[in-house]
Parts: structure tokens; C-alpha cells; sequence
């Protein structure tokens, strides 16, 4: 009986093993026969193979679901010539809790943007629920002065991480707009605080990092006005707050709307080359030695909105612009909005983009990759008109 | 044990209660007569949405609407027996007029979006506006393989550009004739510069009216379909406009209305 029962149990550890055994290779058949999602595998270092350093475009990668498109999206501005991306990194994205830093995303944008050989200019902003729970009304973009040194922590952290990658921080968005300065009154004096705050915690963690300043909107917007504040008029309050001590590049933003890249520039007309508007003011605060990055610039097509050109006109202004840029020595980078958006708006926005949401090439990408290339140049864009009759 | 007996009883117990479900039921799926367009709008009022900036299809001229969708507008408060009241928006705002019970419906030109479709529901399409290839009437482009060989005539950095540039890598010797203006494009292929063109439906209308002798050969080779627009939850309205749209083409009145605009 004794016997009988040892036998038993014996037979049943090895008829255990065997189904056991059977289990687990059934599991790696079905892990063999599973299909792998899409991965991005970085295979070689790229460069960028062109004649015009200053060709930037800015991105929109950091809502991108699938690091495949981050990386299709990025192989495309290499293979376009641009040698720099602008890309959004929203602090509420990396420390959804105080203190607590969760790099995945960032580190993923910035390998593949490192694999292509692009340099990077980091835009940042976006303020995570916790850094503002103190205020009775809060977006995104509200952030109260106590808690700027939140934000320049968090810059700092950044920009050491990435002080290998990335070499340029840009410091908010456009905040001479009320809805990017969470619906508080613009305020540059509060902006040149936050500058302060920012800019030696930056530099102490990361001293070769550039902080970019200012990026604002260009607007004709009234004194007074509850939404915005003229540009040329904020980034005078802004000197006069003794900003010009804490950033190092101006950035700026200057759209040609319905006019040619070439348009003469004047304080009541927005176009591109108010940008120059804007530098007789730094100089005026002896701030000739540094430079400006336009970091976003563009026309837009659609025929429905009020600003929109005609599709040629948007290629010919855009490459004058490139063009305009490269005799203009204190222009560092021009930055194109925008690249590639993750999802359609199926609205004018769209008609920024140079490559659609399905990487379907636009007439501009292929225009600015001949511009990039320096191929031979094309005497003109188009053909003249056909005789009439 | 259950008895024939007691089966009866349960059976006797139970079906004046199925009678009742049963009743319930007829009243509450019963078909019922469709409100009519008066009863659904206030005041005997449909509040047409509309972009005013984009001729031919709507236009202020002096502070006087027109154009296609105008006149669509007013043909189809006719059909529903109201009054077309007209709420001048931009374009970017239409959407937001009718989720948000400003306006009845959009009638502005607008390109059905699926992923509009879980705030607003579209009618039956009443324009296509999609790229058509046009060739000359004694040499037709009957499909895309037929441009092989030939020149073609677009405007340049246009979406006809982006279709003609995946001709030029799948078709055999196609020649590129960029043009900045797309009836410079048309211009091309009726003086016989270019053997085809690409432009939009709309441009090509327009253009045709400008030379009526003029009659080439056309191959619709995209779709960007115009529908009026009312909000999601609006089922009657949205049911009653249908019909009247379906009535206006079955009358003419849509073939009449292109003839005269486009």
C-alpha cells in the first residue's frame, strides 16, 4: 500500500513535469507566433546632410502615441535639411508629482533626435496640478511667482540631464498673451521674475545650456487690452524690468500672415520682418551681442481662414524668409511652424503643416528640402502664365 | 407535482400582466407622426450658420448675403415652410454655433469630417468639390494610366500638386508643369501648352463659365463632399432637412442652384 501510494506520487510529480513542460512550450509557440508591435529600432548615427545650418522647423512630438512616428517624423526633418527642432516638453508631463521625474518620454524624442543628429531647442511650460492648487482660478498656464522656483527646479533638472542633447531652453511660451499666461494679467515685470528665478539655477546645473527669453506673440493688441500685450511694448517693459541680464538668446515669433517675407516692417503691421522691430530694441538696451532665434515663423493655405494665401505664396514667402535669415548675422535659427501634428484639426491649423498626420510629403517639404540641399537653384518656383488668347 | 390544473391557474395569472408589457410596449414604439419643421424651430425660424467670406458658395456684398449656400439655405426653409434666418460666423466658429444651439444647422460649404460626426449630422452631401483631371475633349483621360506620356498642368504647392507628384513617381513620363495660379493651369491645357491638368471642381466650374465653348474632358479623381450640418441630438430637424434636400434634387432645384453659381 505503502509502496502503491510512493509510486503514485511519484507518478504524479512527473506527469506534473511533463504537463508543465508541454504548457511552457505551448506559451513560447504562442509567443513566437504573437505579432510584435511596431518597434523603433535606432540602427546608425545620422547627420544632416545640408548647406543651410539655419533651417529649423519645430515639432510636435511629445503627444505622439508611437515612437515609430516620432521617429519617421524626425528621420523626415533630416532627409529635409534641417539641422534643429523646437519641441514642447510640458513639465506637468515629467513631475506629475512633486519631486518624482518621469523622463520616459523625453528620453525617447531626444535618442531618436540624437540618432538623426538634430539639435535641439527645448520650449517649456505646462504647469502640473499640484504647482498650482494654490490658486482660486488655474490653467495649464497659470503660474503664481511662488511657484517660480517649482518651475526653475525643474528647467534645471532638465537641462542637466539632457546638457548633452539639449543646449537651448526656451522659457514659456508667448506670455504676452493672456491665454498662455493662465488668464493672469500679462505682466512683463512678472515674467522678468520668473527669468530671474530661472536663470542661475539653470546655468548653476547646466552652464553651457542657452536660456532663450521672450517668444511672443506678435500682436497689435490695444493698451490695456485684457487678452495681450504688444509685443514690441512688453519686450520694452521687459528691459526696463532689468530682464536683459537673465537670458541669453532672444527668441521670437513672427508670423507673415497675408504679407511677402519680404514686406518692410512697421510698428502697426505684423509680419515677418518684425523681427527686426524687435532687435532695434535689444540693441537699444545694449543687447547687440546676443542673438535671436525665430522659433516659430510661417504662412498658412487655407482658403477659409482669414489670414491664409494662396499655396505658392506660402512656398515662395517661406523660402524668401530662409533666404532673408542667412544675410542677417544675428539671426541664429529660423523654425518653421509646423512640422507634423499627431492628429488632424481639420481646420486651418492644418495648413501649417508640413507633412500631414499620415507623413504625406506637402509641396513646402519638398520645396525647402531643394532650398536645404542647395540643389540648383530653380530660376523660378512656377512657370510664367500661358499666353492668353 | 405540477397539475394540468395548476398550470392553468399560473397561465390565467400571468397574462393580464403580459397584456399589460404588452400594451406598454405598443405605446412606446408605436411609429409616431414626425414633428413638423414648424413645430421643431421657434418661431417658424431656421438659424442658417454661415461662413460670409467664401464666394461663390456665400458672400456679404454691400450687407447682402449671396451665393450658393444662400440660396440653398432659403430653398430649403421654403421646403420646411419657415423663415431662413442667416447668423454670419467664421469659419472656425460654425462648429461650435450649432453644438451649441446658437444656430439650426451650418450651411457654409463645409467638408464632412468623421470626426465631427459625434457632435453634428451631416445631410446628404450637395457639392463635390474634389480634384478632377481635365484633359482636352478629342484626347480623354479616361483613367490615371492614361497620363502616361503626357504633360500635366497644376498649381504649384497646392494639394493638386501632392496628387500630381504620386502620378509623377507611379506613371510613366509625366511631366510636371507647375503654375502659380491653377486657371493658369486650365489656361495651359485649353491653348494646348499642357496634354492635362489637375484642379478642383469648384475652380474648374468657375473657369468653364468664363470659357462656355470651351468643353473638355473630366475624370473626378477625389472626393471633398460638401453636406449642411445640425447638431447630433437634433434627429427631427436633421430628419426633416434630409427630406427637403432629397426633394430639392428630385425638383431640380439643386442642378439649378449650381448652374447658377458655379
Amino acid at each position: 500500500m505503502k509502496m502503491q501510494t510512493t509510486r503514485s506520487l511519484r507518478f504524479n510529480r512527473w506527469h506534473m513535469l511533463g504537463w508543465g513542460l508541454r504548457l511552457w512550450l505551448v506559451w513560447q509557440v504562442l509567443q513566437v507566433l504573437t505579432p510584435m508591435s511596431a518597434r523603433a529600432i535606432i540602427s546608425e548615427q545620422h547627420t544632416v546632410d545640408t548647406q543651410k545650418p539655419h533651417v529649423c522647423v519645430h515639432t510636435r512630438l511629445v503627444d505622439e502615441v508611437y515612437e515609430t512616428k516620432i521617429q519617421r517624423s524626425l528621420e523626415l526633418v533630416r532627409e529635409m535639411g534641417a539641422t534643429t527642432i523646437v519641441e514642447f516638453f510640458p513639465w506637468a508631463y515629467f513631475e506629475g508629482q512633486r519631486g518624482r521625474y518621469d523622463w520616459n518620454r523625453t528620453d525617447t524624442i531626444l535618442r531618436h533626435a540624437r540618432s538623426q543628429g538634430l539639435r535641439v531647442i527645448a520650449r517649456m511650460g505646462f504647469v502640473p496640478h499640484w504647482a498650482r492648487e494654490n490658486a482660486p482660478f488655474s490653467t495649464s498656464n497659470t503660474l503664481a511667482p511662488t511657484a517660480y522656483p517649482d518651475f526653475a527646479r525643474f528647467v534645471a533638472a532638465f537641462a542637466a540631464r539632457y546638457a548633452d542633447t539639449v543646449y537651448e531652453v526656451i522659457i514659456w511660451n508667448e506670455p504676452n498673451l493672456a491665454l498662455e499666461w493662465g488668464y493672469q494679467s500679462v505682466s512683463p515685470e512678472d515674467y522678468a521674475a520668473l527669468l530671474a528665478t530661472v536663470y542661475p539655477v539653470v546655468k548653476a546645473a547646466a552652464p553651457n545650456v542657452q536660456v532663450l527669453a521672450g517668444a511672443l506673440a506678435p500682436t497689435l493688441e490695444p493698451e490695456g487690452s485684457p487678452h495681450a500685450m504688444n509685443d514690441l511694448h512688453y519686450l520694452t517693459r521687459l528691459y526696463e524690468a532689468g530682464a536683459g541680464a537673465h537670458f541669453d538668446v532672444l527668441a521670437v515669433h513672427t508670423y507673415g500672415f497675408r504679407q511677402p517675407a519680404l514686406a518692410d516692417p512697421a510698428p502697426d503691421v505684423l509680419n515677418f520682418r518684425r523681427v527686426e522691430l524687435l532687435r532695434a530694441i535689444m540693441e537699444s538696451y545694449g543687447d547687440a551681442h546676443k542673438r535671436i532665434a525665430i522659433t516659430e515663423f510661417g504662412w498658412n493655405d487655407n482658403p477659409r481662414w482669414l489670414h491664409g494665401v494662396r499655396p505658392a505664396q506660402r512656398v515662395q514667402y517661406t523660402l524668401e524668409a530662409f533666404q532673408w535669415a542667412e544675410a542677417h548675422d544675428w539671426l541664429d535659427v529660423a523654425c518653421v511652424w509646423v512640422f507634423r501634428t499627431p492628429a488632424p484639426a481639420f481646420a486651418y491649423p492644418d495648413n501649417f503643416t508640413m507633412v500631414t498626420t499620415d507623413f504625406q510629403l506637402k509641396p513646402i517639404y519638398h520645396a525647402l528640402k531643394a532650398y536645404a540641399r542647395a540643389h540648383t537653384p530653380q530660376e523660378s518656383l512656377w512657370l510664367p502664365p500661358p499666353a492668353s488668347d | 407535482m405540477v397539475t394540468p390544473a395548476r398550470l392553468r391557474l399560473a397561465a390565467l395569472a400571468v397574462l393580464p400582466l403580459g397584456v399589460l408589457l404588452l400594451a406598454w410596449l405598443g405605446l412606446r414604439y408605436a411609429p409616431q407622426s414626425a414633428p413638423t419643421p414648424t413645430a421643431l424651430l421657434a418661431d417658424s425660424v431656421l438659424r442658417v450658420g454661415v461662413d460670409a467670406s467664401f464666394a461663390p458658395f456665400a458672400r456679404d456684398v454691400g450687407g447682402t448675403l449671396e451665393g450658393f449656400d444662400i440660396d440653398l439655405a432659403h430653398a430649403l426653409a421654403d421646403k420646411l415652410g419657415v423663415r431662413a434666418q442667416f447668423v454670419v460666423i467664421s469659419f472656425d466658429a460654425l462648429y461650435d454655433a450649432v453644438v451649441t444651439d446658437r444656430v439650426d444647422i451650418v450651411i457654409s460649404a463645409l467638408v464632412v469630417n468623421p470626426a465631427r460626426t459625434r457632435e453634428v449630422r451631416y445631410t446628404r452631401p450637395y457639392f463635390d468639390n474634389g480634384m478632377v483631371l481635365v484633359s482636352p475633349a478629342e484626347q480623354p483621360i479616361r483613367e490615371t494610366a492614361d497620363l502616361a506620356g503626357r504633360t500635366l498642368a497644376f498649381e504649384y504647392g497646392s494639394e493638386a500638386e501632392t496628387q500630381a507628384r504620386r502620378w509623377l513617381r507611379g506613371i510613366a513620363e509625366v511631366v510636371a508643369m507647375p503654375y502659380e495660379l491653377p486657371e493658369y493651369a486650365l489656361d495651359a491645357l485649353r491653348l494646348g501648352v499642357a496634354e492635362s491638368a489637375i484642379v478642383e471642381h469648384t475652380t474648374l466650374r468657375l473657369y468653364l463659365r468664363q470659357h462656355p465653348t470651351w468643353q473638355p474632358a473630366q475624370l473626378a479623381v477625389t472626393k471633398s463632399e460638401y453636406a449642411a450640418a445640425v447638431r447630433v441630438d437634433r434627429l427631427a430637424l436633421w430628419q426633416a432637412v434630409q427630406d427637403a434636400l432629397n426633394a430639392l434634387f428630385d425638383d431640380g432645384t439643386i442642378a439649378a442652384l449650381l448652374k447658377k453659381w458655379l
